[in-house]
């Protein structure tokens, strides 16, 4: 399922996190992630795991899909742990990879140091990764910073010690005067886009999430100090909403001014040397279908 | 709480996790059923059982169960 996301500053986009859609496999389609690409500048992208997991994780095409985390996976033990890993990253490349226009074996996926993944060599896309239970997420902008997260709309949060942890005082004061039943689900959506907003910022939770915070309502969210202040302006924009019924999800994005590059295909967003590296040195390289 | 399998205890039977001692040196990326939500329960638990504030700022940063354990009791 994509949402597509609408520049946070541009007035022409009436709707600027609208329309999920899912996406069932690595076979697509793939055009409605380029479309909303196309038109908004950005996609958020859902799957399910076993959608996405490879039947044979052995298979010799792992390897070059891939790339560098395949030492990483075969590294791994845990049965649970190695399919969210692979399922997750092919979810990840196949989206990046139908946006711009190249074969999933090349495009690199690489960490920055606080784990937040990054397409190497495409310094104009900017793509965020979550996964809760069997859901995977991804979001992937062109037109600044993206983060994405997800969690079970009804896991519970309340009353667990994790306000403390989470909430600013005006978050405390604002989730006190929502009625008892749907006050975990406003502390869930508060942590989603907590989660969110610290992968866009590149801080995941080494940024205090008692030191920023949102409103109870999701229209015209913005960041909030601990007092309830304003904390970001207009080019930040906030969204969340419901996946398949049973997940809250929030995206935080970040329009850095880049304009309007409608064209994101890696032929054009690279320079001649990096693309002949990229490509499979036939100069033909693949396209996502 | 004197040693990380105390800690990996706890988590256990307040979290729902189940946590082996050989997972005291993983990643918790690669922790089987873990994610940050766990992360933060865990540091109020922590709270309870040492009976002060741990320095949650290194807490975060861990990168592993033997990481928090650390900067929990080392605090």
């Amino acid at each position: 399922m994509a949402i597509t996301l609408g520049p946070a500053a541009d007035g022409r986009t009436a709707e600027p996190f609208a329309r999920p859609v899912r996406m069932n496999g690595p076979h697509g389609p793939w055009e409605r992630v380029r479309d909303a690409v196309g038109r908004h500048g950005s996609v958020v992208v859902y799957g399910r795991l076993p959608e996405w997991l490879p039947a044979d994780l052995d298979h010799p095409r792992l390897g070059p899909l891939l790339g560098r985390d395949h030492a990483r996976f075969r590294a791994m033990g845990h049965p649970q742990v190695r399919a969210r890993f692979v399922a997750s990253r092919l979810l990840l490349k196949h989206v990046a990879c139908a946006v711009v226009e190249a074969a999933p074996e090349a495009v690199e996926l690489a960490y920055k140091p606080g784990g937040r993944p990054y397409l190497r060599g495409l310094d104009q896309i900017d793509i965020s990764l979550s996964h809760t239970e069997n859901l995977l997420l991804v979001g992937l902008t062109r037109r600044g910073w993206i983060g994405v997260d997800a969690e079970a709309k009804d896991r519970p949060m309340l009353g667990l010690g994790t306000e403390k942890q989470v909430c600013t005082p005006y978050e405390r004061s604002a989730l006190a005067q929502i009625a008892e039943e749907r006050r975990n689900a406003a502390l869930v959506r508060l942590w989603t886009l907590k989660e969110a907003y610290s992968k866009a910022i590149g801080q995941g939770m080494r940024f205090r999430f008692t030191e920023f915070g949102f409103s109870p309502q999701d229209h015209n969210v913005q960041v909030l100090r601990p007092d309830g202040e304003p904390g970001t302006g207009a080019e930040w924009a906030f969204h969340t909403c419901l996946v398949d019924r049973a997940y809250t999800v929030s995206v935080a994005h970040f329009d850095a001014g880049f304009g309007d590059t409608s064209d994101t295909a890696a032929a054009t967003m690279l320079d001649d040397g990096l693309i002949a590296a990229l490509v499979d040195g036939t100069g033909e390289g693949h396209r996502a279908q | 709480m004197r040693t990380v399998e105390e800690l990996i205890e706890l988590a256990n039977a307040h979290l729902g996790t189940a946590l082996a001692p050989a997972d005291a040196e993983r990643e918790l990326t690669e922790l089987a059923g873990w994610d940050s939500v766990h992360l933060l329960r865990l540091i109020g638990l922590l709270e309870q059982v040492l009976d002060r504030p741990v320095p949650v700022d290194a807490v975060l940063q861990a990168r592993s169960l033997r990481d928090i354990w650390s900067a929990a009791v080392t605090a």
